[in-house]
């Protein structure tokens, strides 16, 4: 398997879904067999592709910039030519380990989470699509089939979301996903065709290439870069954009575990990771993304805190996780943002398969109605438990790594770094807070406790793979355990960029970080599980805060009045407008003319004989003088 | 084997057709059905054929040729004076194609039509040879001829079979739009006509053959005169603004596969006669002409969009993003280079196919539900996945979603554009953010959600529907997927027509 067949990996979940949207009604078990299939032969694809990458990694040095393969897909002669092709490097491999990892592991889990479901067969399908998507996105060596990929990714989510269809708010939270991201859509294809007005060419490497040599506009270049930022902002739901990954929690479990770990939202941290270079280029592009990444880590941190339901808890997390995603690209520091992405896939799969798992056995998903679930599900709870600590930070487990990576590369930048600090134990505090309200604690509602039981092999073995993996995947940072596991060099070459020794580990930092993970985890235990008046009191004086951040600081309602009020306002305008104005006077308006033209005129058939010699003799002496003035 | 029959028969056989089922009685219901059914399906396999017989590497313009006299050397007729001259290139193969497709879609969706189906489906076949013989003719009087035999029929078929519409604020009868849209149509011919006449004039050749006209380079003053005469008579019957309004009205008046023949090919003949008579004609006024153009067909696509997005009726919804999407065209031929204007054709036949196979569902839904009133439905999914299904495809492959033709076409306007007018461009493709909005506002609102009990009744597709929105469906995908063997003929013939950077 030769890195220059990677092509074929996208292709192979893609046909998936073509045999199950055509012939699943008669496939057997409504061909889930194909699927889960497909992507287990594409993982293990994937493995060969990175074994052949890093062997010529070791061959060719850290010059190796990659391997591209691409086939022309539309010519207009001598003006266009749009190439499809792949382009497999260090980021795409960890990319492609990330999605085509977790697809097996979700798609597994659905074996057994989403049984007897009315549209099982078609659920199969999508789940391929979106996959297959996401795959040929990663791979993607020009923008052009980026964006194909791209919105693919858009409607397959919007499937996903919408999938119980028959309920108002799934109905509600898929279009809102879909066209919260669509408007980010619109600034990337811009500045895909602006950068391509400049360079004459998608393909990715060379537009960055061509840009480095000066060859963009420095107006161009700076509203390009803020352009395909704003399409990166909507898939990765970053402050402003946000609002559409909360609500994106009515599709099923898996699906979020899906989204959120590996195919929808790390798509903008992999757009920023790749086009890194073009926003270092322009003056202030690098503040943009860190600014943006700061503010919605914190601002997601606070409205997590206060949120019931567990699966939102987490989506808070996800938006938590991405913006510190973005802080690190806004340092310069891609390969902190990787590892993070790395771990995170982890770590954010298992917390949401964890919760599936727990609403799978209760069928409530509301803290409030939860609790005391460990004795009854000792698997998910243990699970449960590594996955959020992982999210909190704590040391040793994958998210420690990742997480202290991303601070030491602030360390330089003290606002940034203090920001980012103050939101840590704030992470911690609400991860401790689902844990213990979930699992801990006396349960709320005894009857649905009563029947709460861990669910068939297919969805605790995703779990404990999943936990293992948030276990040791940090110490992929260290090379001598990528040696232990046959890649001559580490892992770590791979995950760096090809930088094995870009791993900064500061002892200070660790320490710092470490104390702050265990002062928010105390701070939970203690109000939620040690004194639970505690929240009751802080709720009491902090009303106001309170309804700020569990109204998600009322963008929500924000955008609603917007759309209610002012676009659809115009909208009706422009059609009334349209009625009236446009056709009922202009084009009516023609008509009616020409029928008072033909009113008038018929005046002039009298039938009268006199009335008619009277006008001939006016014609004709009119003639004669007119004759007579043009002679003279 | 090469042709010029092929041509011919995609317009004799609609017309035998329409003649031999005058001798029908009209109460073998069910035998003109098949009667008609076959004949759509032959025409699609013509159309077919013809499409892919067309020669890639062929080194003339015009393939399929063949001319027959009929009058010369008469006054001021000289030789070749008019003649049935037909003859395609890679933009008329397209058409054609999308005619063929209509067509037979249109023929199975009428199936369903009980009352005087027999005149339907004469005045039905008398439109489409007319469509055919405009896409082609290579002499300006049968292109004329054609293009007002393609405009007529409509005025009946939408009087007698149409359906009126009242809403609580304005109401729209069928005769009323049906008169709008016949008289708005020929007003504008009107000017073509008079264009037409000037450029015989001009050459002073006698003759009425474009490729000989082609030849003549015209006067630079008499052709930024004229070219307008084109521009507005054929923009018109291509929904140009502020002369829209007779395709909400009409297509909504009309039934189901009369709107989808009109908006689905009828709108493409005043595209194609901007192509034709407009730029191919007078190439300097066309550069002349063309930065008034852009700026039209941007209001149209915005102006279009934002008004479907107010429209509580399904159809009205539909024929107002026609009018938003006929404005890529106008924006992709206003660019004049050949990237756009390759885009714009391909535009041209990925609308005809998406906005068909969204009549046809809108119609497959108000036969049975006799209400098209958006905010009345909910949950359909549950009784009608298939409708849902198909319905969702138009409505994805009209926000361009890549992998659906609108995407292609409507990325390679957007490059066209932002070569010359990045604003415009970004407008552009603003508007086809505003086409998600009201495609996925309808979807969510109609499709979606918890039924209503009061639809319990409804059937899915019936299987001539079914079939009629898969063929429909199978070429959104194929040129979505696939866009080399469209590309590859219209390009070749765009990069041919003067003036074209």
């Amino acid at each position: 398997m030769n890195m220059t067949d990677a092509w074929l990996l996208p292709l192979l979940p893609a046909a998936a879904f073509v045999a199950l949207t055509l012939l699943g009604p008669w496939l057997p078990r409504k061909g889930d067999w194909l699927a889960v299939g497909a992507i287990a032969t594409v993982f293990v694809m994937v493995l060969l592709i990175a074994a052949d990458f890093t062997d010529a990694l070791a061959a060719h040095g850290e010059e190796f910039a990659g391997a591209a393969n691409s086939t022309q897909w539309l010519e207009v002669p001598g003006q266009l030519e749009l190439r499809l092709g792949v382009h497999v490097d260090a980021t795409t491999i960890v990319m492609l380990t990330v999605v085509s990892f977790v697809a097996l592991m979700v798609q597994v889990y659905s074996l057994g989470y989403m049984k007897g479901d009315s549209r099982y067969g078609w659920y199969y399908a999508v789940i391929s699509l979106f996959v297959a998507s996401m795959l040929a996105l990663v791979l993607a060596d020009n923008f052009l089939l980026l964006y194909f990929a791209w919105e693919l990714v858009g409607v397959c989510s919007y499937l996903l979301i919408g999938h119980y269809n028959h309920l108002r708010s799934a109905a509600e939270a898929a279009k809102k996903a879909f066209i919260t991201t669509r408007l980010g859509d619109v600034g990337l294809l811009i500045a895909i065709i602006l950068l391509w007005r400049a360079t004459g060419t998608f393909n990715i490497q060379e537009v960055i290439a061509a840009a480095e040599a000066g060859e963009v506009g420095r107006e161009v270049l700076t509203a390009s870069v803020v352009l395909l930022f704003l399409g990166a902002m909507g898939k990765s739901a970053q402050f402003p954009f946000h609002v559409w990954l909360p609500d994106a929690m009515e599709g099923p479990t898996p699906v979020s575990a899906l989204i959120h770990a590996a195919t929808m939202v790390v798509a903008g941290v992999y757009l920023v990771t790749r086009t890194l270079p073009l926003f270092q280029l322009v003056h202030g592009g690098p503040e943009l993304i860190l600014a943006v990444g700061l503010l919605t880590t914190f601002m997601s941190a606070t409205m997590g805190l206060v949120m019931t339901d567990i699966k939102k808890v987490i989506a808070y997390s996800t938006i938590n996780s991405l913006g510190l995603m973005f802080v690190a690209l806004g340092v310069g520091a891609p390969a902190a943002a990787m590892l993070y992405l790395f771990t995170h896939a982890f770590f954010k799969a298992l917390l949401f398969l964890g919760a599936g798992s727990v609403i799978h056995a209760t069928e409530r998903q509301d803290v409030s109605s939860l609790g005391g679930l460990w004795s009854k599900m000792p698997i998910t709870c243990v699970t449960f438990a590594v996955g959020a600590l992982s999210m909190a930070g704590l040391p040793i487990l994958a998210g420690f790594w990742a997480k202290d990576e991303i601070l030491v590369a602030l360390l330089d930048n003290k606002a940034a770094f203090a920001l980012a600090m103050a939101t840590v134990p704030l992470t911690a505090m609400y991860m401790a807070r689902v844990l213990i309200l979930t699992f801990f604690g006396d349960p709320k509602e005894p009857e649905s406790h009563e029947h709460a039981h861990e669910g068939s092999p297919f969805i605790f073995v995703p779990l404990v793979l999943l936990a293992v993996l948030t276990v040791f995947a940090g110490f992929v940072a260290f090379d001598q355990v990528g040696e232990l596991m046959g890649f001559p060099g580490g892992i770590g070459e791979i995950i760096f960029l090809g930088h094995p020794h870009a791993f900064h580990f500061d002892w200070n930092v660790a320490i710092g970080s470490s104390a702050l993970v265990l002062a928010g985890l105390a701070a939970g235990w203690f109000a939620w599980a040690a004194r639970p008046s505690v929240p009751g009191v802080c709720l009491s004086m902090l009303r106001p805060v309170h309804a700020l951040f569990a109204n998600k600081y009322y963008l929500d309602d924000i955008y609603q009045a917007a759309i209610d009020r002012v676009v659809l306002s115009i909208a009706r305008l422009v059609a009334w407008f349209d009625r009236n104005a446009v056709n009922d006077t202009g084009i009516d308006g023609g008509g009616y003319t020409a029928k008072f033209a033909g009113y008038l005129m018929k005046f002039q058939q009298t039938g009268k004989m006199p009335n008619y010699a009277l006008g001939m003799v006016i014609g004709v002496v009119a003639l004669t003088l007119v004759a007579f003035t043009l002679k003279g | 084997m090469q042709s010029g029959y092929i041509l011919l028969a995609t317009i004799a056989v609609p017309l035998f057709a329409a003649v031999a089922l005058l001798f029908v009685p009209s109460r073998h219901k069910d035998a003109i059905r098949a009667f008609s059914v076959a004949v759509g399906f032959a025409l699609f396999g013509l159309s077919l054929y013809a499409f892919f017989a067309y020669q890639l590497s062929q080194v003339e313009q015009y393939q399929f040729d063949m001319r027959w006299m009929w009058i010369e050397n008469v006054g001021i007729l000289g030789e070749n004076g008019i003649t049935l001259h037909l003859g395609i290139d890679g933009i008329g193969a397209a058409m054609l194609l999308l005619t063929g497709i209509v067509t037979f879609a249109g023929t199975l969706i009428s199936a369903k039509i009980d009352y005087r189906n027999k005149d339907y489906f004469i005045l039905l076949f008398l439109l489409v040879a007319g469509v055919f013989g405009v896409f082609a003719s290579l002499d300006l009087f049968f292109w004329f001829f054609f293009y007002e035999l393609a405009v007529l029929p409509m005025y009946l078929l939408i009087a007698v079979w149409g359906s009126s519409s009242v809403f609580s604020t304005f109401a729209r009868t069928k005769e009323y739009s049906a008169m709008k849209l016949t008289m708005v149509l020929v007003g504008a011919s009107v000017l073509i006509f008079i264009g037409i006449f000037a450029v015989f004039v001009e050459a002073g050749l006698g003759t009425f053959d474009l490729p000989t006209l082609y030849e003549v380079e015209f006067d630079e003053n008499f052709q930024k005169i004229i070219f307008p005469l084109f521009m507005l008579g054929c923009g018109v019957l291509a929904g140009l603004w502020p002369f829209h309004t007779w395709s909400p009205d009409g297509h909504v008046a009309a039934p189901t596969a009369v709107s989808m023949l009109h908006a689905g090919v009828l709108m493409k003949l005043g595209a194609f006669g901007i192509i034709r008579l407009g730029m191919q004609l007078l190439p300097e006024g066309a550069e002349f002409w063309m930065p008034v153009l852009i700026i039209l067909g941007t209001i149209n696509v915005l102006y279009g969009a934002i008004s479907a997005m107010a429209q509580t009726d399904f159809k009205y919804m539909v024929g107002y993003s026609s009018v938003s999407h006929m404005g890529y065209v106008l924006m992709g031929l206003a660019t004049m280079n050949a990237v756009g204007v390759n885009g714009a054709v391909l535009q041209m036949f990925s609308h005809g196919v998406m906005t068909a196979l969204m009549f046809a569902m809108v119609g497959s839904l108000y036969d049975q539900a006799h209400t098209r009133e958006l905010a009345a439905f909910g949950g359909l999914v549950k009784r009608m996945p298939h409708f849902v299904a198909f319905f969702s495809i138009a409505g994805l492959a009209s926000l361009g979603l890549p992998g659906f033709s609108g995407f292609v076409a409507e990325f390679n306007i957007f490059l066209g554009v932002f070569r010359t007018y990045p604003a415009l461009g970004a407008l552009g493709i603003l508007g086809a953010a505003i086409t998600a909005v009201y495609i996925l506002r309808m979807m969510a609102r109609a499709f979606f959600g918890p039924e209503n009990d009061k639809w319990e009744s409804l059937q899915d597709l019936s299987r001539v529907e079914y079939a009629g929105g898969a063929v429909l469906i199978a070429f959104i995908i194929l040129m979505g997927v696939y866009p080399s063997p469209f590309v590859d003929r219209i390009a070749d013939s765009v990069l041919r027509i003067p003036g074209i950077g």
